[in-house]
């Protein structure tokens, strides 16, 4: 019985939270320091979406903020937006985040030295492999070079 | 007494597996004739055993044999019997049974056909299909037996297939898959037998590219069919989510891609030899590195369904075996193999091997990006996330240069073309360009240059296609049409890229609660959530909102009814989307969590074009089916010309173009 009960106040906790935050009544009574972003609803809603499609829920497996329908999910989403509200910058929002939650929750990794092959690789293997084609080929033409060239 | 018969079936099909494994190798080795001439008996006697043991396997599932511990587990009397049928297939000892089936299968149709002349060749092919299928069964036999018993004290009703396979998209989806692995494991063992004979010549390249188109048709389907359930079922929202299980096939499709334009080359200018073999060997292994990726359970996925360590094992061994045999032989033989390699650096030749080298490095990107988080853990450097929008960034750039060459290649000529011909490519690209800037301007906030990258491609493929056919009218409608199968994938191909396009960037979408009375205008449609209602269905009791649309001209065009589904056997919850389709637009709507007694968070999307990525895909396969029947055709052509010389000779000499 009493479990219910703290699930129901749970959702309802939940619920309000995203309720808060995703309501189109706009609320942007916030006192605008000189770097805080002043956005519009329609804004906040885009930038709000967009950020939860690049964090990962840390509790499904698998799925984005976004997608995932786990409590702690909806929370950080409330997160995001009451963030976006008080007019943090995506950046800033996102930082937040990996401070609380670790690097695993961005679904972007970040450029370092440990990335570095898995940012890099994709394009040196490209350069490499043309480079190597190129190579190859001209080897193989130097025999039939003259036969080529009078093909056509 | 069933079940013991289909074990029997699957051990004898072995043993036939090994002696067909050596005898064709041997027999072609010594020059032995008479040796020889067994292929054929053991081939049908390999493949008669096992298609019995999988039959046998279908029986039990039938008359519900619960002592039969796969069975058991898998299926229940209630379960439908198309189910019941596609449970065989469900789960891991079931599908790898059907895997091998299909190879044996696949391979007899091969062996029993008459169009194929090089009946050396075909011999050892068989014999390294046998050899695959030996491992596998072996595999079978002392890891995961289908048949293995419960008794003496067997379940009076079993558990119950898994109820997410419990669909009709998914009854496709995995056997679709199976059978374009199947594909590439054939055309696997026909590159090995070039490479054991040493040679690979143009006749070889014919026979191998019906085979491959028919593999990348399968691959195709899966990937598609996978993507469309994902879609619908999930509730999601997505249609592609770059999760580890998804790669696994994508990555050998973008292969196979590859693969079977290499053929083509091979076929018609004798070129690349080399590469296509590469290419069969490295499509084969990277299939088998996503099974393992799959079923090891070595990757978190939110679809990884008969994961468990021990297997991984099983198939690391096989991989390792099939992958290091493969490249020692390759490494030791490749030398032989001669191709002309006669163009000039502005061809077809060229921009087709450009291409191939885009497909295989987006393929290893993709490996790279799933492999990635796993390596990082292995080498202690902490726990990372490489997510959609690393794939994103770069893989959209990398098809973008596809494309780019895709729509270029049908416009150069083979071997040579003069640079002044490329002044209309240019031109048309220009055109396409322009097209791509006036889409990215219809964005929200100006310019965007993902929806340009797409724009422009699909206006590309458009444009240059378009062009080519009407540079070609003056040939015919018959040149024209030898030319469906290709224009068919790659207007597939465009379709596709519209469809991704316009739902990545123009999707409205909006996450609210709502409960019954409430409503909300999104993209000019009403939505109005009528009332919660109670829904049971046989397997499944599921809470569905009944939602209301008009749209923006007050009309009501039907309802929407996204379900909670929640399955009675497991208790596992499931969110149903309701989605409303045509042409057009998708309205898609599914409710999540509950947040009050009456209230639900329900998302609502419009998404413009939506459908037209799966439309593509349908074209990509129908041009791929055509071709491969085509490719058919023409080998029983020549086959009959060569046969009779004299009365099909015109045939011959108008071969192939």
């Amino acid at each position: 019985m009493s479990r219910s009960y703290t699930s129901t106040l749970m959702r309802l906790l939940v619920g309000f939270a995203v309720l808060l935050c995703i309501s189109l009544s706009v609320q942007t009574s916030v006192q605008a320091a000189s770097d805080k972003i002043h956005y519009t609803p329609d804004q906040i809603r885009d930038l709000g979406f967009e950020i939860a499609h690049e964090l990962r829920c840390p509790m499904s497996v698998n799925q984005n903020l976004f997608d995932s329908g786990a409590p702690i999910a909806s929370e950080l989403k409330g997160q995001i937006f009451l963030m976006l509200e008080q007019g943090e910058s995506k950046a800033a929002i996102i930082d937040f985040l990996v401070q609380r939650y670790g690097e695993k929750i961005r679904y972007q990794p970040s450029f370092s030295s440990a990335t570095a092959v898995l940012w890099l690789g994709p394009i040196l293997l490209l350069i490499g492999i043309v480079g190597f084609a190129a190579v190859f080929i001209r080897e193989q033409r130097k025999p039939a070079n003259t036969k080529a060239n009078t093909y056509e | 007494m069933i079940p013991e018969l289909g074990l029997i079936f699957l051990i004898i099909s072995t043993v036939t597996a090994v002696l067909l494994s050596f005898i064709p190798l041997y027999a072609s080795y010594s020059k032995n004739h008479y040796l020889f001439s067994y292929v054929k008996t053991l081939t049908a006697l390999m493949t008669f055993t096992i298609s019995a043991s999988i039959l046998c396997l279908l029986i039990s599932f039938l008359v519900d044999d619960f002592s039969v511990a796969y069975v058991a587990n898998h299926s229940n009397t209630q379960l439908a019997t198309l189910y019941k049928v596609a449970a065989v297939w469900g789960s891991h000892e079931g599908s790898m049974l059907f895997w091998v089936v299909s190879i044996a299968i696949w391979g007899c149709m091969i062996v029993f056909s008459s169009r194929y002349e090089d009946q050396l060749y075909i011999g050892r092919m068989i014999a390294i299909l046998a050899f695959v299928i030996a491992g596998f069964n072996l595999f079978m036999l002392f890891t995961s037996n289908p048949f293995a018993r419960l008794l003496p004290n067997f379940p009076v009703e079993g558990r119950d297939l898994n109820p997410i396979l419990q669909d009709i998209g998914l009854i496709f989806h995995p056997p679709m898959l199976f059978l374009g692995y199947v594909g590439l494991t054939v055309t696997f063992a026909a590159a090995i037998a070039a490479l054991i004979g040493g040679k690979f010549t143009q006749q070889h390249a014919s026979y191998l590219r019906p085979w491959v188109l028919m593999a990348w048709v399968f691959l195709t389907g899966g990937n598609a069919f996978g993507s469309w359930w994902a879609y619908n079922e999930l509730g999601w929202g997505g249609w592609w989510f770059w999760d580890p299980v998804e790669n696994a096939s994508f990555i050998p499709w973008l292969v196979a891609t590859a693969l079977l334009h290499s053929v083509v080359l091979s076929q018609q200018r004798s070129s690349f030899k080399v590469t296509t073999l590469l290419l069969c060997l490295l499509a084969f292994s990277l299939s088998l590195l996503g099974t393992f990726l799959v079923r090891s359970g070595i990757v978190q996925s939110v679809h990884a369904f008969a994961s468990d360590p021990t297997r991984g094992m099983s198939i690391l061994f096989l991989l390792g075996v099939f992958v290091c045999g493969a490249l020692t032989l390759f490494a030791l033989k490749a030398g032989l193999i001669k191709s002309k390699s006669e163009f000039s650096l502005v061809s077809r030749d060229t921009v087709m091997l450009l291409g191939n080298i885009v497909l295989v490095v987006a393929a290893i990107s993709v490996l790279l990006g799933t492999f990635y988080p796993l390596l990082f853990e292995l080498l202690d450097l902490g726990t990372l996330s490489v997510g959609a929008p690393y794939f994103n960034s770069i893989f959209v750039p990398l098809t973008f240069v596809a494309v780019l060459l895709m729509g270029a290649a049908p416009l150069v000529k083979w071997q040579h073309e003069s640079s002044n011909r490329l002044y209309p490519l240019a031109a048309l690209f220009a055109a396409s360009a322009v097209i791509g800037v006036l889409v990215a301007l219809q964005t929200r906030d100006g310019f965007d240059p993902w929806v340009w990258i797409g724009a422009t491609s699909a206006s590309w493929i458009f444009l240059s296609l378009g062009y080519l056919v009407f540079s070609l009218r003056s040939q015919g409608a018959g040149f024209i049409a030898k030319k469906a199968a290709m224009l068919i994938a790659h207007f597939g191909v465009a379709i596709s890229i519209i469809g991704a396009t316009a739902v990545s960037n123009f999707e409205t979408q909006e996450l609210l609660r709502m409960g019954p009375g409430q409503g909300k205008v999104v993209a000019g449609y009403t939505f109005v959530y009528e009332a919660t209602v109670d829904v049971e269905s046989h397997s499944y009791t599921a809470i569905q909102a009944n939602i209301r649309v008009t749209d923006s001209d007050n009309n009501d065009i039907g309802y929407i009814t996204p379900q909670r589904q929640t399955f009675k056997t497991n208790a596992m919850e499931v969110s149903k989307a309701g989605i409303m389709r045509n042409l057009v637009r998708d309205l898609y709507v599914s409710s999540g969590q509950q947040l009050s007694d009456t209230e639900y968070l329900v998302r609502i999307s419009h998404k413009p074009l939506a459908c037209w990525i799966w439309i593509g895909g349908l074209m990509m396969m129908l041009g791929g089916f055509i071709a491969a029947m085509s490719g058919l055709y023409n080998l029983r052509r020549q086959q009959v010309a060569a046969t009779k010389p004299l009365t099909t000779a015109q045939f011959a000499v108008k071969e192939p173009a």
